[in-house]
């Protein structure tokens, strides 16, 4: 439950700070902090407009879109509290809930028969299956450090180990966020301030969405980057009393929040086609993670 | 007891009457004489089958005569279990059958073969899960394979229908050599023909041989990579209800024989685990990598099963590792996984196969390039086939999560043994699993996009309208299972649990009694569905309360300031799957066809663009190997030259021989 307070709270900051470092990083003074928050509260004041060749589809993905979201949400624990849902396998339901989401915005974007959106549908569901290998193997390793495997049990006991662990703990860092970058689209991989449909990826997808539903799919996007943030705030925290870990969460969210910002700032996007390339180079580190559990295991003899 | 038997005589019998009724009645009254005839089957044998599951193992002979001898047959939770599967999928494919078919009102005779073959076809799989003789066993086996045969080459003035057929009926009976391999070599180390003898021939023998010459037999019935090419051929020619029924459960007869084999098993249950699992991740991410850049929606779902049956045989080898490293959990996830994947598959895969099949009999083209727009005209068909598409890619609510969840959490469960290869092996499989799960997504939303969303791609010549009831029900029926697999988990996992402590019937491994304990520790997966939907019930409901009075309008798709988009503009299926067919061009392969612009070619003409997608193992391997041996049978032709004389001539050749053999005392 406090997981997903603090997960809600960190949202509505976490993308008004990239935005807002990115401006000072190029010399504007920028919108403040919580102008993510206003644009979504005036989207969802006004109608929507609906493409004449769409169906139901187009209408129903953005809530199941942001209700899989949601469920992540719920997922995620905070240090020993658990999630408001926990199990064992949980990171399984994670993913695969994610995934519904996803499913519904690629034939949402499939839906609107553009020559454009179906373009940024293809990239997002190849991207995106590229990434699973990389998350179940940090997880699966995880697992074999721990020998629990729900997320909460997971990240609990990372700690007992030896300091091999806490190195393990930056490549999972690594890893999770280039993660959330993909999943959200952000700057290596997207561009979410490009100006041409043709390289789009995520933005391209929601084209025709308008009011409501935009609004529901750019506070998705919001909460997305928040429920990554706050696995790789787990990764940290462990069983730290409540009094250091609360604000732990918020100073490394924001430091990721600000670094997230720097490297839009001053990185350029990768060649698009080699971006499932390099996503696929994930799976590599955590491969390096699985052999780092194993060395910590002693299973090299 | 023996009454079990006298009601599968009298199924039998009753069968056989019907059979000649359906050949002579009228045209109208086929599909129901059919469809009553199955179902006086299914309600039979389903009872036998739950006698078998919940109260007690049947054994019974049948035909208990001095020339036969008497045939085992042995019904335990295993038969009961395939025999379930069946019944449920042949039940529905008849029913949307007797729709389908309202189109073709063709010939008769070739109706009346259809139907006579299709109850030839429920009675032989049954009789393949009931048997326990291995002779016996390879007749059922050989009536399955010829009687699924004929329902394939319904079209059969096609070309490519009868080279399907054809290449059907090879790859068949190159299963059936390796079989009866098999159970000639148990014969001749045992003597015995019962399905006993080969529970013996374990006991003395070395395990590996022989389960790899069972595993090729039955693999190629299943669908294993690489013996999979008979699959993407047959699949797409046969009729949606035939292809619906030989997706749902045919192949599914390959993995019980596998599960019967296993259930013999004595040793060397860690490394035919490790075989197992290696060969089915392997063929799940070929299986998918293939479904997702086809444009034959038939054949994209063709390959679609082989990626499932990898998933399966991930549960298969989870499971004999489990028995290998004496881990009851590990046992009982991964053959459960299996077994409950198996009946997911056979539901979904079906309900699959018949909206295509609606979508084919509406607009005549299997092509999905050519279709799109069709939710507005087919928007029932739209939705079951969604429903399918999120099931079948294993994402929640549905049940196909359930399956896999239950594999996942058996690679998961198996992490903490000891040796290192098992190690990697297992968190490489994960690794598959989900790069599977992530590719099912993909080829997924591309078939249902561009087959249902949109615009229409081409002009139809004919009128595209929803299909009729007859050919809906059985979707819906499909639809309901599902969910109680989906949202009832428990009942599933007991039943399971129930199958697997009798499973093992010569390993030393002991099965825990209350297998049944895991159960409900997954079982819970229905309650955080079930949570989500409420969340989506609300979202919807928060937005249908907001957007009630706001101006809400309808407006051309933006084209980008291009102001006369039309259909042909569209992104297509094919752009779709472009640059994962390019990252996988190793297994992948492309051919275009096509003629480059020459110089001086100033004003556009039309031309033609061609791209095709070969099958890896067929067209580097199976196909030098057929090339070669037709090459070299040539110099034998003058066998058959098509003179009876010759014929009756080698007749009389092969009797003699045998005579003097005998004569000699060569042959006893």
């Amino acid at each position: 439950m406090l997981g997903f307070l603090l997960i809600l709270i960190a949202s509505a900051f976490f993308t008004g700070i990239i935005i807002r470092t990115k401006s000072i990083a190029s010399g504007r003074k920028g919108p403040g902090i919580f102008q993510p928050i206003k644009d979504v509260v005036r989207l969802f004041r006004k109608g929507v407009v609906y493409s004449q060749t769409t169906s139901f589809i187009f209408q129903i993905a953005p809530t199941i879109y942001f209700s899989s979201v949601v469920m992540a949400m719920f997922v995620v624990p905070f240090g020993p509290s658990k999630g408001i849902v926990s199990f064992d396998g949980d990171f399984i339901f994670f993913a695969y809930i994610l995934a519904l989401g996803k499913f519904f915005n690629i034939i949402s974007a499939m839906d609107t028969g553009s020559s454009f959106e179906g373009m940024g549908a293809s990239r997002e569901a190849l991207y995106s299956l590229f990434v699973e290998p990389a998350f179940f193997i940090l997880m699966g390793s995880l697992a074999l450090i721990t020998g629990h495997t729900s997320f909460q049990g997971m990240f609990a006991s990372l700690h007992i180990g030896s300091y091999l662990s806490y190195a393990l703990a930056l490549i999972g860092t690594f890893v999770l966020m280039m993660i959330a970058m993909i999943e959200n689209s952000r700057m290596p991989i997207d561009d979410p301030k490009t100006h041409l449909e043709l390289t789009m990826v995520h933005e391209v997808m929601i084209l025709d969405n308008s009011g409501f539903d935009l609004g529901l799919i750019l506070s998705a996007g919001y909460i997305k980057f928040a429920v990554y943030g706050a696995l790789v705030v787990n990764l940290f925290i462990g069983i730290f009393p409540l009094q250091y870990s609360i604000p732990m969460f918020f100073i490394i969210q924001a430091v990721l929040a600000i670094g997230v910002g720097l490297i839009e700032s001053f990185m350029a996007r990768f060649r698009m086609g080699h971006n499932a390339q390099f996503i696929f180079a994930l799976t590599s580190v955590s491969l390096l993670i699985f052999f780092g559990a194993l060395l910590i295991l002693g299973k090299f003899a | 007891m023996s009454n079990f038997s006298d009601w599968l005589n009298g199924s039998l019998i009753f069968s056989l009457v019907m059979l000649l009724f359906i050949a002579y009645t009228k045209q109208k009254y086929k599909p129901a004489l059919t469809l009553f005839t199955v179902f006086i089957n299914v309600v039979i044998t389903s009872c036998i089958a739950f006698f078998a599951l919940f109260q007690s193992e049947i054994h019974v002979s049948i035909f208990n005569s001095t020339f036969w001898g008497a045939i085992p047959v042995e019904i335990d939770g295993l038969s009961g279990w395939f025999v379930l599967i069946i019944n449920f999928t042949a039940l529905t494919g008849i029913f949307y059958g007797s729709g389908y078919l309202k189109a073709y009102d063709s010939a008769n005779s070739k109706m009346s073969m259809h139907f006579i073959a299709y109850i030839l076809f429920h009675l032989s799989m049954i009789w393949v899960t009931l048997l326990h003789h291995s002779i016996a066993f390879l007749i059922a086996w050989e009536l399955m394979s010829l009687s699924s045969m004929v329902l394939v080459i319904f079209d059969h003035q096609k070309l490519s229908t009868l080279k399907a057929g054809i290449n059907y009926l090879v790859q068949m009976h190159i299963s059936v050599i390796f079989l009866t391999v098999g159970f000639i070599w148990v014969y001749f180390e045992t003597g015995s023909f019962s399905f006993d003898a080969i529970a013996i021939f374990f006991n003395s023998n070395s395990n590996l041989w022989l389960f790899f010459v069972f595993f090729i037999g039955f693999g190629i019935k299943a669908g294993f990579v690489p013996l999979h090419s008979w699959l993407p051929h047959a699949h797409p020619e046969a009729p949606s209800h035939v292809s619906g029924v030989m997706s749902g459960v045919i192949v599914k007869l390959g993995i019980y024989g596998i599960f019967r084999v296993i259930s013999f098993l004595k040793a060397d249950f860690l490394l035919l685990g490790e075989i197992v699992l290696s060969i089915s991740v392997i063929t799940g991410i070929y299986g998918i990598l293939n479904s997702a850049i086809h444009r034959d929606f038939k054949r994209m779902l063709a390959y679609c099963t082989i990626e499932n049956i990898g998933i399966i045989g991930i549960g298969i080898g989870l499971g004999l590792m489990g028995i290998g490293n004496n881990l009851p959990l590990l046992y009982y996830l991964g053959f459960g996984g299996a077994l409950l994947h198996v009946l997911n598959h056979s539901l979904f895969k079906s309900l699959l196969f018949f909206a295509a099949g609606s979508v084919y009999q509406q607009t005549h083209t299997r092509d999905m390039e050519k279709l799109g727009g069709l939710i507005k005209t087919m928007p029932k068909t739209a939705v079951l086939f969604l429903i399918g598409a999120i099931a079948i890619a294993g994402i929640p609510p549905f049940n196909g999560f359930v399956s896999e969840f239950i594999l996942y959490s058996g690679l998961l469960s198996a992490l903490n043994i000891a040796d290192i290869t098992q190690i990697l092996l297992l968190v490489l499989s994960l690794a598959g699993l989900s790069l599977i799960g992530g590719l099912s997504v993909l080829a997924f939303t591309k078939s249902f996009g561009t087959i249902f969303l949109g615009n229409e791609r081409t002009p139809l010549n004919n009128n595209v309208k929803e299909v009729s009831k007859m050919m809906l029900i059985p979707q819906y029926l499909i639809i309901a299972v599902m969910l109680s697999v989906a949202f009832f988990p428990h009942f599933y996992l007991n039943t399971l649990a129930l199958i697997l402590e009798n499973l093992l019937t010569n390993s030393d491994f002991i099965v825990p009694i209350e297998l049944n304990k895991y159960a409900l520790q997954i079982a819970n997966i229905n309650l955080y569905s079930l949570l989500f939907i409420s969340i989506v019930a609300v979202m919807w409901f928060f937005r249908a309360y907001i957007l009630k009075n706001k101006i809400n309008k309808l407006q051309p798709t933006w084209g980008c300031g291009y102001s006369a988009p039309n259909a042909q503009m569209q992104y297509t299926g094919k752009s779709f799957s472009k640059s994962l067919g390019k990252i996988f061009n190793l297994v992948l392969i492309e051919q275009k066809k096509f003629k480059e612009l020459k110089k001086g070619e100033l004003f556009p003409k039309n031309r033609q663009y061609n791209s095709y997608y070969f099958d890896f193992f067929e067209y580097r391997f199976i196909q030098g190997i057929t090339h070669r041996l037709v090459y070299s049978l040539n110099y034998f032709k003058f066998i058959q030259n098509g003179r009876i004389q010759s014929y009756v001539f080698y007749g009389l050749v092969f009797m003699l021989t045998i005579f003097i053999l005998t004569v000699l005392n060569i042959l006893k």
